[in-house]
C-alpha cells in the first residue's frame, strides 16, 4: 500500500439509502475503480469502530458511513449508534495523530434524500482533498 | 465483575516503544463485558497502534489474540506456542490478568494497556458502577443488599450522615445517598429493625494489612 497514487474511499452504507441497489453499486465501481470501495451493510448500526479502523489501516485514505435519515432507521436506532461509533473512531484517530476527517458519517434527511451515487461523489471530493493518508506514506 | 478502562494511547505507545514484536492480548471475561479489553477492543487497539507506527515510520510487528480468561493458567497456556515470537505482551486483562501472564512467562515483559478500576455492576448499556470493595466479610444482609462501604461516600455503617438530602449524597450530589437506599430497601421487606443495632467500625484486617489475600480450597486442588 505504499505506492498509492490516488486516495481511496471506503464507503459503508445502509441498504436503506436511496439508489443503493446492486445495479447502482456496479455502476459506481466501474466509474471510480479502486478509488471507491463499497461496503453495503444491512443497517448502519452494524458498523463498529473496528471496521473503520481496519479500512484505514489496510486500504483506505478515508472511511465513511452513510446512514438512512434520522428517524427512518428500520431498526429504530441503528443510525444513532453509528454516529456514536464514528465519534469514538474519531477520538482514536485523534489519539494517534491522524486527521479526524478521515472518518465521517452522512445522515440524510427525509426531505432532501440524496442517493448513493450523489453522496459517493461528494465524499470522494472530500477524500481527494484529504489526500493520501500518512498511514500509507512512503518510507524515506 | 472487574471493570477497567483503556489507558491513553500515548502512554501505551511510550511503554511499548523499546520492543519490536508485540502481542496485544485481550481477555474475554470481565474486561470484555465492560468493553475495555475484549476481542473487539483488542483488535481496535492493535489496529490503532499499527497505524500509529506506520505514520511514524516505526518498525513494529503487532499481532493480537484474545484468551477466554487471562487470569487462569489453563487459558494462559494457549500462549505457549506463540510467546517465543514476541518481545513483549501488551495485556488488556485486568491487573490480575497482567500479573498471571507475567507469572507464567517470567522472561517477557507484560505491559498493562488498561487501568483496572473497581468491582462493579453493569447498570445499563455503557454504564458501570462500583458496588463492592471485596472487604472479606460481607455485610449486605444487614443493609438490605446495598453496600455502604462501596456506595456511601463516608463509608459509614450507622448512617445516614447529617448531610443526606432528598435522597442525594452531600459529598457528591450526582449519586444517590446509599443510606437513603438502605432504609428504603429495608422498609420494603419490613426489616428496618436491622438498623437498630449499632455496627462497630469495620474490621479491615480481612481485606488488607497482611499482604495479598489468598483462598485455598483443598477439595478443588489437584
Ligand atoms: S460488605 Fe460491601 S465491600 Fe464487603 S463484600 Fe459485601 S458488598 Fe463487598
Ligand atoms: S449523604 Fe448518604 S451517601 Fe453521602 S456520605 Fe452521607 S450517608 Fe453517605
Amino acid at each position: 500500500m505504499t505506492n498509492k497514487q490516488e486516495p481511496t474511499l471506503a464507503l459503508f452504507y445502509c441498504q436503506n439509502v436511496p439508489d443503493s441497489g446492486v445495479g447502482e453499486r456496479q455502476l459506481l465501481e466501474e466509474k471510480y475503480g479502486p478509488r471507491l470501495r463499497l461496503f453495503p451493510i444491512p443497517c448502519s448500526g452494524r458498523l463498529e469502530p473496528l471496521h473503520l479502523l481496519r479500512a484505514l489501516e489496510e486500504l483506505a485514505d478515508a472511511a465513511y458511513v452513510i446512514t438512512c435519515p434520522g428517524d427512518q432507521c428500520r431498526y429504530f436506532e441503528g443510525n444513532a449508534r453509528a454516529k456514536k461509533r464514528v465519534e469514538r473512531t474519531k477520538q482514536i484517530l485523534s489519539d494517534i495523530g491522524l486527521e479526524t476527517d478521515r472518518v465521517g458519517i452522512i445522515m440524510g434527511t427525509k426531505e432532501a434524500a440524496k442517493g448513493l451515487p450523489t453522496l459517493a461523489a461528494e465524499i470522494l471530493d472530500t477524500t481527494t482533498q484529504l489526500g493520501i493518508s500518512p498511514v500509507f506514506a512512503k518510507k524515506t | 465483575m472487574i471493570t477497567a478502562e483503556q489507558k491513553p494511547i500515548r502512554e501505551i505507545r511510550d511503554m511499548i516503544a523499546p520492543y519490536k514484536r508485540i502481542l496485544v492480548l485481550g481477555c474475554g471475561s470481565c474486561v470484555a463485558e465492560c468493553a475495555a479489553g475484549g476481542e473487539k477492543e483488542t483488535a481496535m487497539l492493535a489496529s490503532a497502534l499499527r497505524m500509529a507506527a506506520k505514520m511514524d515510520q516505526e518498525d513494529f510487528d503487532i499481532h493480537e489474540m484474545t484468551l477466554d480468561r487471562q487470569c487462569v493458567n489453563d487459558f494462559i497456556l494457549q500462549l505457549d506456542d506463540v510467546i517465543d515470537q514476541y518481545d513483549a505482551v501488551l495485556s488488556l486483562g485486568c491487573g490480575a490478568g497482567v500479573q498471571a501472564v507475567a507469572d507464567m512467562y517470567q522472561e517477557i515483559p507484560v505491559i498493562p494497556a488498561l487501568n483496572t478500576e473497581f468491582l462493579g455492576q453493569t447498570k445499563d448499556q455503557g454504564y458501570w458502577v462500583e458496588n463492592c470493595l471485596g472487604c472479606g466479610d460481607c455485610m449486605l444482609y444487614h443493609f438490605g443488599g446495598i453496600c455502604p462501604l462501596a456506595r456511601c461516600s463516608k463509608q459509614i455503617l450507622n448512617g445516614p450522615c447529617g448531610g443526606s438530602m432528598d435522597g442525594r449524597c452531600e459529598i457528591n450530589p450526582e449519586i444517590d445517598c446509599a443510606w437513603q437506599m438502605i432504609i428504603d430497601r429495608l422498609s420494603k421487606f419490613q426489616a428496618l429493625e436491622r438498623l437498630e443495632k449499632i455496627y462497630p467500625p469495620k474490621d479491615w484486617s480481612k481485606k488488607q494489612g497482611s499482604g495479598p489475600r489468598k483462598i485455598i480450597r483443598e477439595d478443588q486442588r489437584k
